[in-house]
């Protein structure tokens, strides 16, 4: 306050309120609105649950959510759901904010202005689909039009896929960022290469004795945290008589980490060198049990333990001992994770890891890997892979070359999610026509001619093949909790009108009136199987009792074993880690890691999430920089500092945490902060590690190296202070800022 | 003559806190006008029970406000030369609530439940006051936690350490 109010002054104004307050006599009326027409069963005051699926993350746990009065209230896990059993992760619980989020679409918008001007014009629906309509018409080849998805409900990705083939156009390409830091496309090829199947693995966790993790925050972000937090609390119990063994490899102490028995904090990169070791020293000393090894010794021909260690910094003695242990263990699991296929050399320690398994034969064994069981969910599960960077790499040259006219985007956001250095942004504006299908203004709808809205998911119907799955065959239903609050549109009946419209092949292929429509033929088709939960007499009742479980799933686990029959036997190549930057002007690795609650930045309009503060550093609302209390003093920073992170991309600026959980030679970020739109909560807040990362990709996956950049580091001389909850020398607890 | 005028001002002050106070209490049990011109008096004189239009405080928290559906059921055919009730009518032509004037009010840090009332044998006009004899509703007395207590403290020994305890209404 720049004017000083003098006692004197303050005393007047407080007895003139004071007066002005008793005069006016405030009775709080209350308006009380009955139903017009009341729906049957609705007693007022008693709260009603819905059972649907979270879309927070790929996971696809079940929820119920109660409703009061019309009006969605509170988010809890579906007990009754195999795969999170009842249980919600914070990110769950923050769903609630989508639907009421301030910042929503309310209608289809047109930006009047030109791209980037944020000046949007309502449309009338029929309008908006007219545009979709000629555009789709006007096309001088269907291969003009390309559609990009991220999280896609899988009945809409069904239906998206069939409305291109049948238009003539190629599928959808399913990129975002969270998959990227989970390794999902990584892992499925992974899969595939191994067991001929291209889905994500089952770890059955609950039942394993010792779990090797190498770079997989299974308790945190990675796959199906929920579900793998459950299995995990079974394993420490000791549900086989003594508590389950957890090692952790990751350059930076991960809540994961600090849940495990021994945290390696392991050279980036590196890790595939010491799942290779463990590989040969069991091989060499006949650890275990010897028989199963046999077939595969051919795997570890190239290796030499001595080098590994070398090469990983890590002694051959805690080698030796980590061998013996996950050898001696009768059920054992090494899980390559996200971490691994950030790297350059990500596709071949991912196999040294997973060959782990192959020679402790657990694959398909109890406490081991497993695949899903597709049982008679079969039809279901055309699931939208992550497909990897080098595919959309291909997409950004054609759009760049001119070769889209019309590009549609769905639930990503590829602005903010890739790397600048990959040339998005200017992709995109050699597009003529770009229509986004976002609920929210972010960084890519804020770049497109036209915004469709799709209702949130607490409104929408569909249905989610959870991947990676429960050992349950299972598939969870969405339906909408509450009425939609504006006037936005399902992407799904948005395609359907447009394909009535176009008419000929595309409504033939697309016959159904509503998404409800296809999605009732197709849930029906479950109706009449023997190995489900429940069952119904007729097809309409089955599509209630659908509605009511959430989904539908067997009664009796069937598990599904991988098949190692076709694996080809040969040496597992050691290959070195590549990074982008020179260690003499660049010394330290960048490790972005994903927000446990903003995750890639997609939560990061919830101020549920933005207010929970990070497990390890207690830090909220912002971005900070992680650095070993060496690394700090060697740069002559403190805590709250700010620096300058620079890349040969890109450069940011965040204050620091001194964190001793990190290895001196890795400067760790978390991802989700940065943005430049996404609503009032989201905008002009943090940085993002992401835009500083080199766009290199792993050569055996095609996935991007997100992990392989190295970074220097200025001061800059200013302070900011970090809301946090306390420091890890426990002071200020009790206190933010 | 400063001390006059601060004199003055605490007069003041408190001549004005104590008439809103006065003026509050007014307008507590003062009747709220309502959109419609509704009359208690008149329905319950024609032998309609309280629970047919409040359907719900037996088996929920709340005692419910009909829905526009059920004034219609009768008013389809009785009175409706009368403008206020063809004023209903039209709400529910064009499908939109009737905007009451809630009467009776609890604060939001109490949790009050109708079911356990009722089932404990109170009556509607125990608390509610004779509604069949208003023609337009008001609050009859004064709902705050001393009245509250009045009737929770005077039970029998087994349920008045359940009664009186701060969670059974502030939870």
């Amino acid at each position: 306050m720049t004017k000083r109010v003098s006692r004197r002054d303050f005393l007047k104004l407080t007895a003139g309120a004071t007066v002005v307050t008793g005069l006016a006599p405030s009775v709080r009326r209350m308006v009380l609105e009955p139903y017009v027409q009341p729906p049957e069963e609705v007693l007022p005051g008693e709260a009603t649950w819905y059972a649907s699926t979270c879309r927070l993350c790929p996971a696809g746990c079940g929820i119920i959510v109660r409703v009061i009065n019309g009006r969605a209230k509170k988010i809890e896990g579906n007990p009754h759901h195999p795969l999170n059993q009842g249980k919600l992760c914070a990110r769950g619980q923050a769903g609630l904010q989508i639907l009421y989020n301030p910042d929503r679409l309310k209608n289809a918008v047109l930006q009047s202005g030109g791209r980037g001007s944020l000046k949007f014009e309502p449309l009338y629906w029929s309008e908006a689909l007219d545009i979709l309509v000629d555009k789709l018409e006007t096309l001088s080849n269907p291969n003009r039009v390309a559609f990009l998805g991220g999280l896609m409900p899988s009945h809409l990705y069904k239906l998206t896929t069939r409305f291109l083939s049948s238009f003539g156009s190629s599928s959808p390409i399913i990129y975002d960022l969270h998959s990227a830091l989970e390794g999902r496309n990584s892992t499925v090829q992974l899969s595939e290469s191994l067991f001929g199947s291209p889905e994500l693995p089952i770890y059955d966790l609950a039942n394993a004795e010792v779990i090797f993790s190498f770079g997989a925050n299974f308790l945190e972000t990675w796959m199906s945290p929920v579900s793998q937090s459950h299995a995990f609390g079974t394993m420490r119990q000791g549900q086989l008589g003594g508590r389950g063994f957890l090692v952790h490899f990751e350059p930076r102490l991960s809540a994961t980490a600090a849940s495990a028995d021994e945290w390696i904090p392991i050279k980036p990169g590196a890790e595939g060198y010491v799942a290779l070791a463990i590989g040969r020293i069991i091989l060499e000393e006949r650890l275990g049990q010897a028989s199963s090894h046999r077939p595969y010794s051919i795997l570890y021909q190239n290796v030499d333990v001595q080098e590994m260690a070398d090469a990983s910094q890590i002694p051959v003695e805690v080698l030796h001992r980590f061998a013996r242990i996950f050898a001696d263990a009768d059920q054992a699991i090494a899980i390559p994770g996200g971490g691994l296929a950030g790297q350059h050399n990500g596709g071949t320690s991912m196999l040294a890891v997973q060959a782990l398994n192959l020679l402790s034969a657990q694959i398909g064994r109890v406490g081991g890997v497993f695949l899903s069981q597709p049982g008679p969910t079969a039809g279901f599960r055309q699931n939208p892979n992550p497909g990897s960077f080098e595919n959309l790499s291909i997409l950004i040259e054609r759009m760049k070359s001119g070769e889209i006219d019309l590009l549609l985007i769905y639930g990503t956001n590829p602005v903010f999610e890739l790397p600048t250095s990959a040339g998005f942004a200017e992709a995109i504006a050699s597009v003529p026509y770009v229509i986004s299908f976002s609920q929210f203004v972010d960084e890519t709808a804020a770049r497109a001619d036209l915004i469709l809205p799709d209702h949130t998911y607490l409104e929408s119907w569909g249905y989610e093949v959870p991947a990676p799955g429960a050992a349950k065959p299972a598939v969870s239903s969405q339906q909408p909790v509450v009425r939609p609050l504006y006037d936005t549109r399902s992407t799904g009946d948005v395609l359907l009108a447009v394909a009535e419209r176009l008419g000929g092949q595309v409504a033939n292929a697309l016959p159904w009136s509503d998404e409800v429509d296809f999605l009732q033929e197709l849930a029906t088709e479950l109706h009449g199987s023997s190995l489900g939960a429940y069952d119904a007499k007729t097809p309409s009742s089955f599509w209630a009792l659908w509605r009511q479980y959430g989904g539908w799933w067997t009664e009796k686990e069937i598990p599904r074993e991988p098949d190692i029959s076709t694996i080809v036997q040969e040496p597992i190549p050691v290959s070195e880690p590549v990074f982008d930057g020179e260690e003499n002007s660049y010394p330290y690795h960048l490790h972005p890691y994903p927000s446990i609650t903003l995750s890639d930045g997609r939560g990061a309009n919830l101020p549920w999430l933005q207010g929970a503060p990070d497990p390890m550093t207690t830090v909220c609302w912002g971005t900070w920089v992680e650095l070993n209390p060496e690394t700090a003093s060697s740069l002559g920073v403190s805590e709250d500092d700010v620096v300058r992170v620079i890349s040969p991309h890109g450069e940011l600026e965040a204050p620091v945490v001194i964190y001793p959980g990190i290895r001196p030679d890795v400067v760790a970020i978390p991802v989700g902060q940065g943005h430049e739109q996404f609503g009032r909560f989201a905008e002009q807040r943090g940085s993002n590690p992401i835009a500083l990362v080199a766009s290199i990709t792993d050569p055996e996956t095609g996935s991007l190296a997100w992990g392989a950049t190295r970074v220097r580091i200025e001061p800059t001389g200013r302070k900011k202070s970090l809301a946090r909850l306390e420091s890890l020398a426990g002071e200020g607890r009790e206190s933010i800022g | 003559m400063k001390r006059f005028w601060l004199i003055g001002l605490f007069i003041l002050v408190v001549v004005g806190v104590i008439a809103g106070v006065i003026l509050t209490r007014v307008q507590v049990y003062a009747a709220p006008e309502q959109p419609i011109a509704y009359s208690h008096q008149v329905h319950v004189e024609a032998g309609i029970q309280c629970l047919f239009c409040h359907p719900s405080p037996l088996k929920s928290p709340l005692a419910g406000i009909p829905s526009v559906q059920k004034c219609m059921g009768c008013h389809n055919v009785i009175d409706t030369d009368n403008p206020e009730i063809q004023q209903v009518a039209s709400y529910y032509e064009s499908g939109e609530p009737i905007p009451w004037i809630r009467v009776n009010l609890q604060p939001d840090f109490v949790y009050f439940n109708h079911q356990p009332h009722l089932g404990a044998g109170l009556n509607c006009e125990t608390c509610h006051g004779d509604v069949g004899q208003m023609d337009v509703t008001r609050q009859t007395v004064k709902m705050d936690m001393g009245w509250c207590l009045d009737c929770h403290i005077n039970q029998s020994d087994e349920k008045v350490g359940r009664l009186a305890d701060c969670l059974a209404c502030h939870k």
